[in-house]
């Protein structure tokens, strides 16, 4: 057991790193008072993955992605509403419904320490958002309404534009529910930044194979609604129609309510080695924590299923070995992701961003691309296609190069 | 400890292998291998409720 009955720990988020902490102080069998504040989804936590996936294809229900109940014995609050402003000097934050801040509707609740696991919102252009026909995906909310679309009358004409890792997914899930799918990108290949252009022509390749047009690389200038349809015109002048119209735009941090608390928000939430921010009684974990990783000598964040979980039960470590007087360890974690399309299996261990080098080879039954990525000679980062031992094998790989000569982390450390 | 894998649900993503490969172990027709006997060893049988516990298909559960 670990803190005290007197204590009240906040968690901000009800996504994954909400959840996991949630979980873990129960674990921990802390006998405080602990503050879920889920944010104003009124949906049950569920597996965010999903959404792109199983759950576009119409191959889960809702239910089946609910994560489950965090275990008995938390005195357990939940609120179904967001975390509005943190108040860091009298260590409390105020809570209450979207916009509650300006109407006067929130209630102030004071924490002995706060977890802010309030990761993304989808990044969307002026002019692109509140159009008919026109969705984002980033809650479960916005999968059903697209899902809506797709089992409504006809065969909506589709464009998805964005072919980073849900925009490629979000293509591939509803061309195999059978729409007329077209794939718009700025970069001339989809996934590029994450895999390097071997694997991101393989990835076109298989669009192509199912009969998605690509339009890459073009930008989109403007959405117009016409009738039921969106006009979306382009860079070059030329324009499509499209019923179904889905930005997988990436996302940004939502951190709007930390504005002003002395902490480090230049992209997502500061924190040092152990997922501590600037404020020593409040923590950070998943898409929205950015913190120095010691396997790859790299300040990063990282915006994939399993970096929540694991950051949020080291989030809830530091917190407990501060408690104790114990220093905590370092948040040291090889970030791992992978991307179903066309019932390929695409995998990605490690962190590839400003790698200087690339190897290609084969590797799977099926003798699909397999890459290396290198940074000044070293490994730090491998992906494949259907070859999840070749993949999860580089993960030992990189750990034991960094553990073997450590690369200290030069940039964004702890102010 | 029994680990059961509910087929109809795992998808083969690899979260468990990555996070206890001692145990899990996905081929590359993507069918998961679950080891006969796990190992008594505290360090791996953390692994393994965090692998059943973060499972994104929610296919994994766990009798301790």
């Amino acid at each position: 057991m670990v803190g005290t009955s007197a204590q009240t720990i906040v968690v901000a988020g009800g996504s994954l790193a909400g959840h996991t902490v949630v979980a873990e102080l129960a674990r921990r069998g802390f006998p405080g008072e602990v503050v879920w504040v889920r944010g104003a989804e009124r949906a049950a936590p569920y597996s965010k993955p999903a959404l792109s996936k199983e759950l576009m294809q119409g191959r889960v229900t809702p239910e089946e992605i609910t994560l489950p109940a965090v275990p008995d014995g938390l005195r357990l609050r939940v609120r179904d509403e967001l975390c509005l402003r943190l108040d860091p000097d009298a260590d409390r934050v105020l809570v209450g419904p979207p916009g509650g801040e300006r109407s006067g509707d929130g209630e102030w609740i004071r924490f002995d320490a706060l977890f802010v696991c309030t990761g993304m919102r989808p990044r969307t252009p002026p002019g692109f958002a509140g159009l008919p026909g026109v969705h984002c995906l980033r809650t479960l909310a916005d999968a059903l309404r697209i899902r809506e679309r797709v089992r409504g009358h006809g065969r909506p004409r589709t464009v998805v534009v964005g072919a980073g890792l849900i925009g490629s997914e979000i293509a591939a899930s509803l061309r195999t529910c059978g729409l007329p799918v077209e794939l718009v990108e700025q970069a001339p290949l989809p996934m590029a930044h994450l895999f390097g252009a071997e694997l991101a022509r393989f990835c076109r390749d298989r669009h192509h194979e199912h009969g998605v047009v690509t339009r890459m690389p073009a930008t989109v200038t403007g959405l117009h609604p016409d009738g039921d349809a969106t006009v979306l015109t382009f860079d070059d002048g030329t324009e499509t129609t499209a019923d179904l119209v889905v930005l997988g735009l990436g996302a940004v941090p939502a951190t709007e309510w930390l504005e002003g608390a002395g902490l480090d928000l230049s992209d997502g939430v500061g924190c040092d080695a152990a997922l501590r921010t600037a404020r020593p009684n409040v923590f950070a974990a998943g898409d929205v924590a950015r913190w120095p990783n010691p396997v790859f000598g790299r300040t990063m964040r990282v915006e994939h299923w399993m970096n929540a979980s694991a950051q949020a039960r080291h989030a809830v470590e530091s917190w407990a070995a501060g408690q104790e007087g114990r220093e905590p360890p370092p948040f040291a974690d090889v970030p791992y992701f992978w991307s179903d399309q066309y019932g390929l299996k695409f995998q990605m261990v490690g962190y590839a961003r400003d790698h200087d080098e690339v190897r290609v080879e084969t590797a799977g039954a099926d003798g699909h691309p397999f890459a290396t990525y290198h940074r000044e000679g070293r490994l730090v980062a491998a992906a494949g296609v259907n070859a999840p031992r070749a993949v999860l094998r580089m993960k030992a790989r990189i750990q034991a190069e960094a553990a073997a000569e450590p690369v200290p982390v030069t940039e964004g450390v702890r102010k | 400890m029994k680990i059961t894998v509910d087929r109809t649900l795992c998808d083969g993503n690899g979260v468990c292998m990555g996070l206890a490969p001692d145990v899990f172990d996905v081929d590359d027709d993507l069918v998961l291998h679950i080891a006969d006997e796990i190992p008594d060893d505290p360090a791996i049988q953390a692994q393994v409720r965090q692998a059943v516990s973060s499972c994104p298909v929610l296919a994994l559960t766990l009798e301790e």
